[in-house]
Parts: C-alpha cells; sequence; structure tokens
C-alpha cells in the first residue's frame, strides 16, 4: 500500500541518521521502481543485467495498481524519455572532458565537428526532448542543441587546466546572458480564475503581488532569452484574462499577434477600425509569426526571432 | 492517536509555491481562511521540517533550476515521538548488515541511548521490528526462533558502482517526467546516500547529485499526490467517500476546523460526497481531478486540490460501479481533459513559419494535439480536424499559437476568436 506520509520519511528521523551512512528502502519505494522498470526507458537508461538485479530485489514487493484508476490528458506525446546519448554525454560530464560534437541544423543541413565542453544537460517537459547546453570552444559561444541534432558525440581528452578555462568562460557566458522581466496583470473579472492562471505561470521564475485596494493581482516574472518565447504561448493560452502591464517586448508581441490574427479572420481591431492604413496594411503583410518558437534555437544566437517593427527583447531588459 | 491531517500543510505549500511568496503574512492568511497566529504556527513547523530554509527563496524558481524538489519536505512531516526518533535510528545502524534478534536489539539499544532516557522493553522492540517489516525496511533472515533481522538494502548491496550511479540517474528522470513520483523522489534522496558511501571521498563530486535539470515542470503537482493513494484505493474497493471541497474559485482554500475556539468564525465548506471513478492529471496546467458519478447518472468533477478531509463511506455494488465506469470512459473518449459535454468537431487551420524556417508549427501540433489528425496540407499551411467533447477545453490550446492558427469550425468558436483576438488588440492598442 502507497502512503507517502510514513513515518520512516520522517525528518525527526532522516536528521538523526544523517551522518550514519545508514538509510532505508521501504517497499513503496521498490514498487514504484518496479513500475518504472516497465517503462520502455529503463531498457535505454540500464544495463540489461542491472534491470534484471533491480527485478529480483522487487520480487516481493507489489505493482502499485494505477489501471483504470488513473489517466494523464492534455500532455505532450512521449517522444524521449532517454536518450541513447545521454550516457555518454554524462560521462564525458562526469570526467569533465572535452568532445567533438557534430550537428545537424534544424533543415538537416550536416555541420562540420565542433569542438567544445558540455555543460548541462535539460529535458523540457513542453517538447518532451532533450537538450545539451554546451560551449563552443573554437567560436568562444554557448549552444544549446536538441540531442536528436546531435550526430556524434567524441570525447577529446583535456587537462583538468585546460578544463577549468573552458568552463569559466562558459560560466561567465552564462551570466552574462541578459534577464528579462514582465509584469502580468490578472484582469479583475477573471480574479476567480486566479489559481489557473497562477498554476499556468507556475513553471517560470515569479512573484505574485496583490493590490488589496484595487483587488488586482500582478504577476512579476523573470526569464532569460530562450524562455521569452514559452511566456509568449502561456500568454496567448490564457487570452483576455491576463495583459502585460510591463516589458515593451512582450506587449509589442502580443499587439503584434492580436492584429495579425484578426487580419486572418479578416477582422480588425476596434482601434483601427476606418480607413486607417496601418490596418490595411497588417492585412497585406499578414501571415503566420514565429510565435510557436518554445526553446528552439539550436544556433549560438539563443535569443528569440523577432518580428519586424517590434522593440526587441532588450527593451524589455 | 489521531490520523494526522497534512491538509493546512498542503493548502499552504500550494499557495507558496503558487505565489513565489510574494504575499504578505495578513494577505496569505487571508486566502487560507486562518488567522495571522496559526499562519505563524504552520510557517514555524514547515521550517523545522525543511531545514530552516527561507520560504520566499525556496519557492522562487532559482536561475540554475535545480532539480530537487523543493515541496517535497510535505511528505517529511509526519511527527514521531521523541523517544521513537532516539530508539529508531539505533535499531537501524545495528541491524545494518548484521542479523540480529529482539533481544540482542534491546540491549544494543539499552548501551546506546544517554542514562537519562526511558529504556525499551522488548515489547517495544518487538512492535518496531513489526512496523519496519510491515514497510519493507527490515527483512526477517531464514531460520526458526528467535527470529533475526536485517536491514533490507539489497536494492542498493548488490549494484556496482556504476550501475549505482545509472539507477540513481534512471530515478532522477523518471521521477520528474512520470507520474505520480512522490516515491521516485523519496528513493532519489536514499540513493544519495548509497552514492555517498560508495564513491570514495577522493573522487566525490557533487554533480553526482544533480545529473540533469528540467524545465517547465510543475513543482506542486506532487502535493496532490497525498491524496492520490486513498483516492485509488476508494476506486478498487468501489467505496463512497465524502469530503469537504472548497471551489478553487472560492477565495479561501482552507477552513480551520471550528474544535478551536479561535477559529470558530471560521465557516465551514459544504461536506461533499460521491463515488470516485477516475483520477485525471492535466498536464496543461499541472492539475489533477477526481472525477465521480452522482446519482441521476451525473458525473461530478472535483480539483483534487479542493478536496481536504476525505472519509470513506460505503461499498457500492460491483456492477454499479463497472456500469457507471464503462459509461464515463465511454462519454470521455473524447475529452480533450475532463468535459463529458456534447461532442463537436473542431477544424483549425496552421500556418506554417514563413522564410524557410524549420516547421515546429507542424511538430508542435503532432506532439501536443492528442487524438486530432491533419486532413489537409498545402506548403504554406495544413488544416487540423478533431472530435472533441465541448469547446471549452481545447481553445486555450489553439489559442497558444496565436496568429498560426485560424479556427474555421464550428461558427460559434472562431467568432469567439475573433472577439477576444478583438480584446486583446484593444488591451495593447489603449497602452501605446
Amino acid at each position: 500500500m502507497m502512503h507517502p506520509f510514513e513515518k520512516i520519511f520522517s525528518y525527526q528521523l532522516s536528521s538523526r541518521l544523517e551522518d550514519t551512512g545508514v538509510y532505508t528502502l521501504t517497499s513503496q519505494e521498490r514498487s514504484w521502481l518496479k513500475l518504472m522498470l516497465e517503462h520502455p526507458a529503463a531498457a535505454e537508461a540500464l544495463e540489461p543485467r542491472t534491470i534484471e538485479k533491480l527485478r529480483e530485489c522487487t520480487l516481493d514487493d507489489g505493482m502499485p495498481d494505477l489501471t483504470g484508476g488513473l489517466e494523464q490528458k492534455a500532455g505532450s506525446r512521449e517522444v524521449q524519455t532517454v536518450h541513447p546519448l545521454l550516457g555518454e554525454l554524462r560521462s564525458v560530464l562526469r570526467r569533465r572532458q572535452g568532445m567533438r560534437l557534430q550537428c545537424r541544423t534544424k533543415k538537416g543541413k550536416l555541420n562540420d565537428p565542433q569542438p567544445g565542453i558540455p555543460c548541462k544537460l535539460e529535458y523540457s517537459m513542453v517538447k518532451r526532448e532533450w537538450y545539451l547546453h554546451w560551449y563552443n570552444s573554437a567560436t568562444r559561444s554557448l549552444m544549446h542543441t536538441r540531442l536528436c541534432h546531435i550526430v556524434s558525440a567524441e570525447e577529446v581528452r583535456m587537462a583538468r587546466s585546460r578544463y577549468e578555462e573552458l568552463s569559466a568562460q562558459a560560466q561567465k557566458r552564462i551570466a552574462e546572458g541578459p534577464r528579462y522581466e514582465a509584469t502580468v496583470e490578472v484582469i479583475r473579472v477573471f480574479n476567480a480564475e486566479l489559481t489557473r492562471i497562477l498554476h499556468a505561470f507556475s513553471c517560470f521564475d515569479k512573484r505574485v503581488e496583490f493590490d488589496e485596494e484595487e483587488r488586482t493581482y500582478r504577476i512579476h516574472l523573470t526569464f532569460n532569452g530562450s524562455e521569452g518565447e514559452y511566456v509568449l504561448t502561456k500568454l496567448r493560452f490564457l487570452g483576455k484574462r491576463v495583459k502585460v502591464v510591463e516589458g515593451e517586448y512582450l506587449k509589442n508581441r502580443m499587439r503584434m499577434t492580436a492584429r495579425k490574427a484578426l487580419a486572418l479572420y479578416g477582422a480588425e481591431a476596434e482601434a483601427e477600425t476606418g480607413a486607417d492604413a496601418a490596418g490595411a496594411g497588417y492585412a497585406a503583410a499578414a501571415g503566420p509569426d514565429v510565435e510557436a518558437r518554445t526553446e528552439a534555437p539550436s544556433s549560438a544566437d539563443t535569443r528569440p526571432a523577432e518580428p519586424e517593427g517590434s522593440g526587441g527583447l532588450a527593451s524589455g531588459a | 492517536m489521531a490520523k494526522e491531517s497534512f491538509d493546512k500543510e498542503i493548502q499552504f505549500l500550494r499557495l507558496l509555491a503558487l505565489t513565489g511568496g510574494g504575499y504578505d503574512r495578513q494577505q496569505f492568511a487571508g486566502r487560507l481562511g486562518i488567522s495571522v497566529h496559526t499562519f505563524d504556527k504552520t510557517v514555524r513547523r514547515l521550517r523545522e521540517v525543511s531545514g530552516d530554509a527561507d520560504f520566499a527563496d525556496l519557492f522562487r524558481y532559482g536561475y540554475a533550476d535545480s532539480a530537487e524538489p523543493v515541496l517535497l519536505f510535505l511528505y517529511r512531516a509526519k511527527s514521531m515521538k521523541e523517544s521513537e526518533s532516539r530508539r529508531l535510528p539505533l535499531l537501524l545502524t545495528s541491524l545494518k548488515g548484521n542479523p540480529q534478534t529482539a533481544a540482542e536489539l534491546m540491549d544494543a539499544c539499552c548501551e546506546q541511548l544517554p542514562p537519562d532516557a526511558v529504556m525499551p522493553d522488548e515489547k517495544t522492540i518487538r512492535s518496531d521490528l513489526r512496523y519496519l517489516e510491515e514497510i519493507g525496511v527490515v527483512r526477517r533472515e531464514p531460520g526458526g526462533r528467535p527470529y533475526r533481522y536485517i536491514l533490507n538494502n539489497d536494492l542498493t548491496d548488490c549494484l556496482s558502482r556504476k550501475e549505482l550511479i545509472d539507477l540513481y540517474e534512471f530515478v532522477d528522470i523518471m521521477a520528474n517526467t512520470q507520474i505520480p513520483s512522490v516515491q521516485g523522489y523519496l528513493l532519489r534522496d536514499n540513493l544519495k546516500k548509497a552514492l555517498k558511501a560508495a564513491v570514495p571521498e577522493e573522487e566525490w563530486d557533487d554533480g553526482l547529485l544533480e545529473p540533469f535539470s528540467y524545465k517547465y515542470h510543475y513543482d506542486a503537482r506532487i502535493l496532490d499526490e497525498a491524496h492520490l493513494y486513498t483516492l485509488l484505493r476508494t476506486i478498487r474497493l468501489r467505496t463512497r467517500i465524502s469530503f469537504q471541497y472548497f471551489s478553487p474559485k472560492k477565495r479561501k482554500s482552507y477552513a480551520a476546523k471550528d474544535t478551536n475556539p479561535l477559529f470558530g468564525r471560521e465557516g465551514e465548506a459544504r461536506r461533499e460526497s460521491t463515488l470516485p471513478l477516475k483520477v485525471v492529471y492535466d498536464h496543461q496546467y499541472g492539475r489533477w481531478y477526481l472525477i465521480g458519478a452522482a446519482p441521476k447518472g451525473r458525473f461530478v468533477k472535483f480539483r483534487m486540490e479542493g478536496m481536504v478531509d476525505i472519509a470513506e463511506e460505503q461499498q457500492v455494488p460491483e456492477p454499479y460501479f463497472t456500469l457507471k465506469k464503462a459509461d464515463l470512459d465511454e462519454r470521455m473518449r473524447f475529452s480533450w481533459l475532463i468535459d463529458t459535454g456534447e461532442t463537436v468537431t473542431v477544424r483549425a487551420r496552421f500556418y506554417r513559419p514563413a522564410n524557410g524556417q524549420a516547421d515546429f508549427i507542424e511538430e508542435r501540433v503532432r506532439l501536443q494535439g492528442q487524438w486530432g489528425e491533419i486532413v489537409e496540407e498545402t506548403p504554406e499551411s495544413f488544416v487540423y480536424e478533431i472530435k472533441v467533447n465541448g469547446i471549452t477545453e481545447i481553445r486555450p490550446w489553439l489559442r497558444g499559437f496565436g496568429s498560426s492558427c485560424e479556427v474555421l469550425e464550428p461558427a460559434e468558436l472562431r467568432q469567439s476568436f475573433i472577439d477576444e483576438w478583438k480584446e486583446i488588440a484593444d488591451y495593447y492598442d489603449a497602452s501605446v
């Protein structure tokens, strides 16, 4: 029986056991593992021999019965839980070595192998996909590449001093990377939907402020360049419930989206009715904009693409 | 001892996690429907459990986005008697790699406890062993009486160092990407200790403990796993439940019980009752729902975060449950989330990116569009079609594509998009 509030998990006990090297494994933890070993990812992440040993150790533990009772909805298709390159890249990371990485571009073109060091392996819950953050030592730039675009990753032995030097350069680039701020206001008539709105923003760095007098909630968001597109997707997702009140870049992008969307439907914004030349111009220029580019960049430039006429991210900094 | 309830802590942590600690004490207490005094008491208690962390900082998403589940400490909040919290570590330490009888354990315990502590009798030790055996932490060695017990760490003991690292990384990935995850996170914490013991100090690297990071993750989802197993159990047993329900649309999310005169003025929420049929996890918002059967063939949906004080009621006959469950499964076949309303066909045209960019639009539609299909394709655009219950639940997803998506049908949805984009355009045009 799974019961997550078990006294064996109590902090009073774990703090006493802290320095003894003693730890306890309960059958509910083993049951959970047993369930996970059934997932196709297990065979990709673990050696067959390891799986066999783990199965043997969990023989006496029940399998949590979730079928029929639990259903998951509206998720991205789970395309990739473990990627075959994950193990290799982790071992380069663990040993603090360099690598030569050959990648394809998004359009399928094969690039020349590039030297560098891996920085971090990251999984996106939205894309259901792995990314490698790495430092290209030839171009001295930070890269962000989908594992499915990496053709080969070859370890290159490297003196510790050289590794530290490159790693320091990479850290410096990361620290210098711009952070953006924006404030999103919950339109008051939608205050009742606050928890839903907060849930939508809960995967970002944020702070919520409540103005008692105006009975208004404001969400202060902080994000980096590559997260900007996903913030935009969430804003469009919530639609008229929220409004960007600070952050010129997001405001401009939202304005563009609304105008272009209206042009698609052959409708125009209220403010632009009449023989407004700008309105007609938008209709002519209407086409899909680049809004869905969540985490897309795999080039050195991790800034989201800017549509024409927008203020650019820099104005939000 | 009365069963300890963590409802208050859960509500509290959820609010903290969702707001990033931005409310002041008064606002916080007000929203939780508790007094500032209770608020302070809860903070003190949770601080103790979490190791005195600064709460506001804890809930800001760090730039280094660590994979450490900050809310896991909720599950470490179960309290223990002081004497027990001294005795159990001694027992567990003695049982590591060394089979012992209850009598031997009692001696070991008495030897190591400080002289002023209450010495346990053999009955207490036996009951401790029974508990530890029941939860699978210790195992009885083969052989007759007196029984000998040993700490059951086979899972980690049988692995080489390389295998242990592989296992740790596997558990890290699965706990962070799969549902449910609480037990995975607890296991991960224990494997950390196994790793520390297996890797020699001179080779130790903290990077071993955080091999990966995870982006766009709903932290607060693990809070609702507190009720998950209770509900799954009642589904399995075909048992009705009653509970206090705080609709998320109400301002207060938790009302203190009026057993304490201090909080007597707080209004009690209505007690609901239902026959649980299914738990649904919504990946779009990271939220959980319970769907139950109500009289007259209706289905009722509850947000799990609003459910507190769940009590099991009477069982229903198996045929009744089976009928209801089959009916629900049928009615939910076309639910984008949980809508069991009328099925409509939604058609939308998606525009591919211009300027020769890779087609991330189609990629995203295929990834997130559930059972919908692409029925028409041109070099510039494609038409996506889906049969879905109602238009409410799919609407935000379609809107998320901005001007890359044009709703074609039904007309009502198309018109509502036009109206909404007009409103949004007004928000921003007015602010120029």
